[in-house]
């Protein structure tokens, strides 16, 4: 398909062509394109009578479903941002991006845990009758250009979490990517199945819509429990598969997940960690006539930035999969030890500049200070990946300059888990390490910790406790899988955790 | 190395804890099992003992408890 100029006003006019095609099937429960423009013009009209201050963004809490999209194109339609915050996210971490992001409205498409201090929420059937209104928006007041379309909540050092704010300028450089690079097909029935909260959802969210096509729902719910998962799998008529290969590695479980059974799956698009080959390899068996692609890109760069497509060659070839070529709006180069640009086949941390490069993280000058600059003209970014470049731009991922790992796709700094760890009451000090598998990706996150004297009677008890109490605080994914209890930690010659020696333990 | 014993050295790894003494223990109420530490239990089942257990038919509830996937385990070789 030709270029997309602007997002929003090409699902529109999809809608307006053809009310009746599918945007979105929550198993079953089906939404038109018709649907989506009444639902988001009614919602931003009513954004636009609450007179919330033209650079507040604004809060969405829920999970996958229907209201949701609506809900987002709502509030672009109306000139703001939307920070998505999924329903499984603990209180804190509410109260804390509510703290950040100093947003003018909560819209709460499922019920909040908690109050928001200050925060007008929409929600219930107030929020019903909003979207039901029949009122109308002009283009005028879409979000374009610069403004802020989305803000997504990474793992932050300090136990704060950053915001990384995308443009519409942003998603529109990964949207006209992925639509033509990728050889989607038109309409596209594409499986959604990442939280809204996490940018890998953006990969099948905006490029689906775009093209018309039907954003195939399966919630939490419904991923946790295997024999449901294969119950809707197959109901489903997918065209393309985005997801991270950790739950690819589950659907590769069951023998009836191929070509034969899925005959119209021909795309597969993978982001969020390693490829490993085991996985790829299993997958092409399955479905030898699909295109599979390895993705690779970080938050601050819009979901993706270098792609590949694993063919037999490329299997044949690598042992360790390659992440691949740069898209052709962004540069990259490789920064050696003394952050000069080092030379092809040199190992160093990867920047990347171009037009999908976010402006940086909301109201944290500081961080975005240390990872953001400008080269040629252009936003860049500092990713803290260590890649090596070779001499046709082929680009291979080797590790992280800091502390941040990636744990089936989500992305976790241990720092912000050790700064949870140590302020929980049960906790006198820990520290959280990852376990590598034997497939260079991180299989566990294994906590060391001296713990408070208590009355446990066995260790499973005061690990179970423990984790229930770290559960009121943080996300469910960085809360550690493994307890190991000691007496004390290592320690560096100035007195602070030897994490390097834990890690060491850990993978001995 | 007998059923047991193998089925408990993979819980042991999983969770990090010696599941020895707490046969009935629901490990996913307890948040030892989630459904990717129940991923690396079904794949580590098919290395170490050549058991197939298609998820499509895996549930939960036949599974939670180290007693139960002996079970289950012994019940598919």
């Amino acid at each position: 398909m030709g270029k997309v100029i602007n997002v929003i006003e090409q699902i529109d006019a999809i809608a307006t062509k053809h009310p009746d095609w599918i945007a979105y099937d929550y198993l079953g429960e089906k939404n038109t394109y018709g649907e989506l423009k009444a639902y988001s013009d009614s919602l931003a009209s009513y954004i636009l009578t609450r007179g919330i201050k033209e650079e507040s963004p604004i809060m969405v809490y829920g999970a996958q479903t229907f209201k949701m999209i609506a809900t987002f194109l709502g509030i672009v339609k109306s000139g703001h941002a939307y920070v998505p915050i999924d329903r499984h996210s603990p209180a804190e971490r509410l109260t804390m991006i509510n703290e950040i992001a100093e947003p003018g409205l909560c819209i709460a498409v499922e019920d909040l845990p908690i109050s928001l201090k200050d925060l007008p929420i929409l929600e219930g059937q107030e929020l019903v009758d909003v979207f039901e209104s029949n009122k109308s928006v002009t283009p005028n007041s879409f979000v374009t250009g610069d403004d802020n379309y989305y803000i997504i909540f990474t793992s932050g050092t300090t136990g704060k979490p950053k915001g990384v704010q995308i443009s519409h300028n942003n998603l529109l450089s990964f949207v006209n990517w992925e639509v033509n690079d990728f050889d989607l097909p038109e309409q596209p029935a594409t499986l959604s199945q990442p939280p809204y909260s996490f940018d890998l959802s953006v990969m099948d969210l905006y490029p689906t819509l775009v093209l018309g096509g039907t954003l195939k729902a399966i919630p939490k719910q419904v991923t946790d429990d295997f024999k449901k998962l294969f119950e809707v799998l197959p109901t489903l008529g997918l065209n393309v598969w985005v997801s991270t290969p950790s739950f690819m590695d589950i659907c590769l479980l069951q023998p009836t997940f191929d070509a034969e059974h899925f005959p119209a799956l021909t795309r597969f698009l993978f982001c969020g960690e390693e490829l490993t080959h085991a996985t790829a390899q299993a997958l092409k068996q399955r479905f030898p006539n699909a295109k599979i692609f390895n993705t690779y890109g970080p938050t601050e760069a819009t979901v993706a930035v270098t792609s590949i497509e694993i063919t037999d060659e490329v299997l044949e070839k690598y042992d360790r999969l390659p992440i691949g070529h740069l898209k052709d709006d962004t540069a990259g180069f490789i920064l050696d030890d003394n952050e000069d640009i080092a030379n092809a086949g040199t190992e160093g941390e990867l920047v990347l500049a171009g037009p999908s490069v976010s402006k940086g993280y909301l109201n944290n000058q500081e961080k975005t200070d240390e990872a953001f600059f400008e080269y040629d003209g252009q936003q860049a970014y500092k990713t803290g990946d260590l890649t090596v470049m070779d001499e046709d731009g082929m680009l291979y991922y080797r590790g992280r300059t800091d502390f941040q790992i990636k744990l089936h796709g989500y992305r976790i700094e241990l720092e912000e888990v050790n700064h949870y760890l140590n302020n929980d009451p049960l906790i006198q000090s820990g520290v959280a390490v990852p376990k590598y598998g034997k497939d260079n990706k991180v299989a566990q996150l294994v906590a060391y910790v001296v713990p408070e004297k208590n009355d446990f009677d066995s260790q499973i008890k005061l690990t179970v406790a423990i984790k229930d109490s770290l559960k009121d605080n943080m996300m469910e994914y960085m809360v550690p899988n493994r307890f190991i209890f000691v007496d004390s930690l290592p320690q560096t010659a100035n007195g602070k955790i030897d994490i390097k020696t834990v890690i060491a333990e850990v993978n001995a | 190395m007998d059923t047991k014993e193998t089925v408990l050295n993979i819980l042991a790894d999983l969770t990090g804890n010696d599941v020895s003494g707490s046969m009935d223990e629901n490990l996913f109420d307890s948040g030892l099992l989630d459904s990717m530490g129940t991923v690396q239990l079904l794949l580590q089942l098919q290395t170490e003992l050549g058991i197939e257990a298609p998820v499509s038919e895996f549930e939960r509830s036949e599974w939670d408890t180290p007693n139960k996937i002996i079970a289950k385990v012994e019940e598919l070789q």
